[in-house]
């Protein structure tokens, strides 16, 4: 049986991290009774374990509840959980489009901060009534006033009867779900029209295939319905139709304004692609709805196994998390230093970490990353143009007529006295000043336009330690622009290894050279020769280490009993070895890779 | 070759850097142990007739710390149960003050021929810091009672701000007391001594200045007719241990007592290292082991390689061969040519250079496959 769409209300959370969207969805799931306070899991919708580890959410999740509102009328709810990073902002305007409105929540401590604004303006630029609240009022340091105040004057959203409340005690979150009927409007569209579904995530599942997302926009859709999608021209049959309640439930059909998941024996996901709209074969829409654009992957790094010998669980392990990760690319690379392995393209930093994270954790592999870069255009004396995202793969300077490196628009929230340290961090990180509004007596938003590659590279934790965390930071990409820029390439004893090689600015890579040989110096260990370390531009060295060989690495004693010790001990020190990469004659710790990132902490 | 080890875990105070299993405070069980040693032997050696044994080496704790009686007790046990070969090399192991003419005069009544002195550092104050028992001083009058023996003396580098003068002083006290074999240790702070607060502390010196220190004691050895034919250990031609060189080419051995090792017919065993337990093994017809492993496959093979390579002379790929039934240079050609240049090699004997004999441990590593 449908449900009366007038009775139902889809809504997202958007907020800055940290500012408490997934213990406001619990605590609305507890209230609702769709899950009773004694089998609350904390955050269940973070169901990662990596997502609950680290606060934040990766993977969207929707959830049904059923509320009875002091009118009188039982209302359906869809809550469609976002991500709260930068790096996932795509994944946000994806659930957007499956709402009516979005609950915006400020912390009453913090105010207004950098996403906070980025998502309410996503969620604006997608029609959705916002519905502010205020939360963190069970702290001390709690301040809804200035909060509401910010809300209005930073965003123009009327914060005056914004429910105040604490998702962590649940004062108040009745208010909440009572302005929730009041506030957000109920879905329009046609329960009998031709089916129109808007697919806003898609998962793979060993035993039913792919599984889609939907927000049925228009008709109705139940288990045998003939389906095909506007950009394949496949057909399926449905299997299975259901809610999120906030695990997976069969339901009898799908109408207009619900939400919900649709099982067709889709074998692979690339099959149907997130943003799609689904209909019905014998009774198809015209139009599809407007999709989304595709998330482009901005940060790449090379992602090796650390036993050469495991490069195809490595290539299992990111086909499997591809399935569930569009944004995720992978093309085969292969690296002199690293034998083979993947280039992978990420959303952002963090989307990175998660991957990487996720491959050691749930596929039990070693894996070594090289250093994250950016993709580059190089317009080619030949007249060609080349997207380069890999600094090996650069051609030679004499065959380089410019080259481009992408740009982002960055906005910067902060009190006003760490303005003169975040100027400073910008200038030095290559920004170019755009603009710097006094919010209020407390918050300052600065405007810059910077160079992605100086964002990779260190710029959130600089931000963060300059500011004492109290700066915020969102950004979007603002296309392409021309720049000074080399190879670095890292000589390892002679040998150019080839896994250390980036792509800098001209003027810096005097001070990243030297930055680097100096990591290098202190995460090589020493062996059993002198290991020379030498940074170069074009073939001139410019600057150079030196890792001293040991002088003593063996057992002073070896007697009837220490053989055993002794075989022990040097299996251990193998097995640390394992930990090794070879480079011609040098043996480099994994980590080595990823560390000549994080060397400028101090700037 | 084939030796047999006594261990005796009693001592008249613990060294700050000891952890070998000795116990001051039970030498109140000196009779125990040693009737229960004595029990320990008989049963080994009855279940070992037919080998031929070429060493025994009494060890501990110090064995010149109990009464001499005990150690003639061992030796005559050993030879009612072993079968000796014709001029086995016997070691005791003595500490400056603990020993008299009378007690020197036993040990060679039974055929004891070579005494190994603890002496560690010729300075006083090093002694004093490293709770030793004794002075220089005392180290030149047990030598004068051991004129004419066969003697060895055990030194330390690696001390609280030494030099390598001062080590290369402790030598010349060393061959001032008539020594033909030196055991040169790198002092190793073990984990529960109570010279590993001084280590954690920064208070000993680093690896390379006992580096350092060591090269320049080997050359001066070697100036003094010395030559190094082990890490550690340095002899006149014809004085090298032979008890000990049979660890390194992984030949048989058996210890008895207390912490004692043993590798015989491919299985290693190690002994309980309380006195208690390993006196109540033996009374009750337990086994005293705590600890056995077969050998076997590639570990046998590992072993071979790693201990031979501890010595000057390396080892023999043709007897490796003969061992294992398998051709060295393809097993181990990748090893071969990388490591080559630390490794001299002449088609059979293998040998790590050397300059690098005390780096060895990354080229041993190598091996293992």
């Amino acid at each position: 049986m449908a449900v009366d769409k007038k009775n139902i209300r889809n809504f997202c959370i958007v907020a800055h991290i940290d500012h408490g969207k997934s213990t406001l969805a619990d605590r609305l799931m507890e209230k609702t009774g769709q899950v009773s306070e004694r089998d609350m899991e904390e955050q269940l919708l973070d169901s990662m374990d990596l997502e609950r580890e680290r606060g934040i959410t990766i993977k969207l999740t929707p959830v049904r509840m059923f509320y009875k509102a002091k009118d009188g009328i039982e209302y359906t709810f869809n809550l469609i959980d976002t991500p709260g990073h930068v790096d996932f902002t795509y994944e946000v305007s994806r659930s957007l489009k499956a709402c009516e409105g979005a609950i915006l929540i400020v912390d009453a401590t913090q105010g207004v901060q950098a996403q906070t604004l980025a998502n309410a303006y996503l969620a604006i630029d997608n029609d959705l009534e916002i519905m502010p609240v205020i939360n963190k009022m069970d702290l001390a340091s709690a301040n809804p006033e200035e909060a509401a105040m910010e809300l209005e004057d930073i965003l123009g959203i009327d914060a005056s009867d914004a429910p105040r409340i604490s998702a962590k005690t649940g004062l108040n979150v009745e208010d909440v779900l009572e302005q929730i009927v009041k506030k957000i409007p109920a879905p329009s569209g046609d329960g009998n029209a031709p089916l129109k579904a808007l697919i806003f995530d898609s998962y793979y599942d060993n035993f039913k295939g792919v599984i889609c997302f939907v927000r049925i926009k228009d008709g109705t859709v139940k288990k045998g319905t003939k389906i095909k999608t506007f950009m394949s021209d496949r057909q399926f049959d449905v299997t299975e139709v259901g809610v999120f309640s906030p695990k997976m439930t069969e339901t009898d059909s799908l109408s207009a304004g619900e939400v919900g998941y649709i099982v067709a024996s889709i074998k692979s996901i690339e099959e149907v692609e997130v943003g799609d709209t689904i209909t019905d074969v014998n009774n198809p829409a015209k139009e599809p709805l407007s999709g989304y654009k595709k998330a482009l992957p901005m940060v790449f790094s090379g992602v090796f196994p650390l036993d050469g010998s495991k490069f195809n669980d490595l290539k299992d392990a990111l086909l499997k998390l591809k399935l569930n990760d569009a944004s995720l690319s992978i093309e085969p690379d292969n690296s002199t230093a690293l034998g083979f392995g993947f280039r992978c393209g990420f959303l952002g930093l963090l989307h990175m970490d998660v991957i990487q994270e996720r491959i050691e954790r749930e596929f039990d592999l070693d894996i070594i990353t090289t250093a994250p870069s950016v993709s580059y255009l190089v317009h080619k004396t030949d007249g060609t143009v080349l997207t380069v995202t890999n600094p090996s793969r650069l051609p030679q300077t004499t065959e380089i007529e410019y080259m481009e490196e992408p740009v982002i628009k960055a906005s910067i929230f902060t009190p006003p006295e760490y303005v003169g340290p975040i100027m400073e961090l910008c200038q030095y990180k290559r920004g170019v000043y755009k603009d710097m509004v006094y919010l209020d007596k407390t918050r300052v938003e600065m405007k810059y336009i910077l160079p992605l590659n100086e964002i990779v590279y260190d710029f959130f934790d600089s931000l963060k330690s300059r500011t004492k965390g109290y700066a915020s930071f969102d950004y979007e990409l603002a296309g392409y622009e021309r720049s000074s820029l080399v190879k670095l390439d890292m000589l390892l004893n002679g040998e150019v290894c080839d896994a250390l090689s980036i792509i800098v600015h001209k003027d810096k890579a005097y001070e990243r050279g030297r930055q680097i040989a100096e990591k290098l110096k202190d995460v090589i260990p020493r062996q059993m020769f002198e290991i020379p370390i030498q940074a170069t531009v074009g073939g001139k060295i410019i600057a150079r280490e030196t890792v001293k060989a040991f002088r003593k690495d063996v057992l002073a004693k070896c007697y009837g009993g220490d053989v055993t010790r002794k075989k022990k001990l040097l299996e251990k020190q193998k097995e640390g070895k394992k930990k090794m990469r070879s480079i011609g004659t040098v043996e480099i710790p994994s980590e080595a890779f990823i560390s000549i990132l994080k060397t400028d902490n101090n700037n | 070759m084939a030796g047999i080890y006594v261990h005796v875990p009693f001592c008249k105070s613990k060294c700050t850097y000891c952890d070998f299993a000795s116990y001051p405070r039970e030498i109140s069980k000196v009779e125990s142990y040693f009737a229960c040693l004595y029990r320990e032997i008989e049963g080994r050696g009855r279940s070992l007739q037919g080998k031929v044994f070429d060493t025994v080496y009494i060890g501990g704790g110090t064995p010149s710390f109990v009464e001499s009686k005990f150690i003639l007790g061992v030796i005559r046990q050993i030879r009612k149960f072993f079968t000796l070969s014709e001029n086995p090399e016997i070691t005791i192991e003595i500490n400056p003050g603990t020993v008299d003419e009378q007690k020197i005069k036993d040990y060679k009544s039974v055929g004891i021929n070579r005494f190994s002195i603890g002496l560690q550092s010729g300075y006083d104050e090093q002694l004093k810091k490293l709770n030793r028992i004794h002075t220089a001083k005392d180290f030149l009058l047990t030598c004068n009672l051991l004129k004419g023996e066969n003697i060895s003396a055990d030194i330390l580098i690696g001390l609280h701000d030494q030099t390598a003068e001062q080590v290369k002083k402790t030598v010349d006290l060393a061959i001032a007391g008539g020594v033909s074999h030196l055991s040169v240790y790198a002092l190793t702070p073990e984990v529960g001594t109570p010279i590993y607060t001084d280590y954690l502390n920064g208070e000993l010196l680093s690896e390379d200045e006992v580096a350092d220190i060591y090269d320049e004691v080997r050359a001066y050895l070697k100036e003094k007719g010395f030559y190094r034919y082990e890490v550690s250990n340095f002899a006149k031609t014809g004085f090298e241990s032979k008890h000990n060189l049979n660890y390194w080419q992984r030949g048989e051995y058996i210890g008895v007592g207390v912490s004692a090792s043993s590798f015989i017919d491919g299985r290693r065993f190690t002994n309980t290292f309380s006195i208690d337990e390993y006196n109540n093994a033996i009374i009750y017809n337990k086994t005293p082991e705590v600890a056995s492993d077969i050998i076997e496959g590639e570990d046998a093979c590992f072993e071979y390689v790693m201990l031979g390579l501890r010595t000057a002379k390396g080892i023999s790929t043709k007897k490796y061969r003969e061992l294992f039934g398998e051709d060295f240079d393809k097993k181990y050609s990748d090893v071969l040519n990388k490591k080559g240049r630390f490794l001299d090699y002449d088609g059979d004997n293998l040998k790590i250079k050397d300059e690098y004999l005390y780096v060895q441990n990354d080229i041993i590593m190598a091996f293992m496959k």
